[in-house]
């Protein structure tokens, strides 16, 4: 029991490290250092059991959520350049301490994807807007015949 | 997330560290008894390792100091005290939130009068 329940807490902490790789390296220690000591400190007042742990680790909240404030708080200059994707090294065998953490990754991908499809519609429409001129054309039209001015209809994106 | 989850997420953002630096006014306190007492505070709904972040901007900004001290029984701790200018920050916020809450309950009403 003891050997799984420094496991929990082992894994976990390895999951918000991967997480932070976008951080100053400094930044990245202080926060590991703090989740250590209140994991530590959890289990000196009690936290004995595995499902004791776990409890602990819920209320501490998700790596994610856990990343995310910590390069919001980071400042501007650091959220500008986007935390980069944790890894997806190292299947592992899932034990079943990782059922907890399963559905909250599975949301937190979720959100990710939409805001990724978001960004990208965004950025499409933005160029349409701002190049009516299909690209195409002028490259594939022979020199002889005068290029078409600029036309006002824009490229008929699909399924607008 | 709700509706109500994403209106004290609002209301918390900009309050929350002021939270912290009275906790620290009297007393240094260690860290993860920072976070406790917070999370315990159920009208916050803060997640407990989010505030770990806070504690390190506001110890960057320099409104708060730590420093590591061996615990007794247990792991060192971190705590963490109220510079001079933590201290001064804190009095502004008072001033402001409660001329800002005045004019907020007066307009929404829930000022009880």
């Amino acid at each position: 029991m003891s050997i799984n329940k420094v496991d929990v807490a082992g894994e976990y902490l390895r999951e918000v490290e991967l997480r932070l790789s976008g951080l100053p390296v400094l930044q990245r220690h202080e926060l590991l250092a703090d989740l250590s000591a209140h994991i530590e400190t959890a289990r000196e007042q009690g936290a004995y059991s595995d499902g004791e742990m776990v409890e602990v680790l819920q209320r501490l909240g998700s790596p994610e959520a856990i990343a995310a404030a910590a390069y919001e708080e980071a400042g501007p200059r650091l959220v500008m350049a986007p935390p980069e994707p944790p890894p997806i090294r190292a299947p592992a065998p899932a034990p079943r301490n990782n059922n907890i953490w399963a559905w909250v990754i599975a949301a937190a991908v979720g959100f990710f994807v939409l805001f990724l499809i978001g960004v990208a519609s965004l950025m499409f429409f933005s160029q349409v807007a701002e190049a009516p001129v299909p690209a195409v054309q002028q490259i594939d039209r022979p020199p002889v015949q005068e290029p078409a001015p600029d036309q006002p209809v824009p490229a008929r994106p699909d399924g607008e | 997330m709700t509706d109500v989850a994403q209106l004290t997420s609002s209301l918390r953002r900009g309050t929350l560290e002021f939270c912290v630096l009275a906790m620290v006014e009297r007393e240094d306190i260690y860290g993860t008894e920072i976070v406790r007492r917070l999370g315990e505070e159920r009208s916050l709904a803060t997640t407990e390792g989010t505030i770990y972040p806070l504690l390190s901007r506001l110890r960057r900004v320099g409104w708060l100091d730590s420093k590591w001290s061996e615990s007794p029984t247990g792991p060192p701790r971190r705590y963490y005290s109220l510079t001079d200018g933590g201290r001064a920050a804190l009095s502004n916020f008072r001033t402001e939130w409660t001329s800002f809450r005045q004019t907020v309950d007066r307009l929404v009403g829930t000022g009880g009068a």
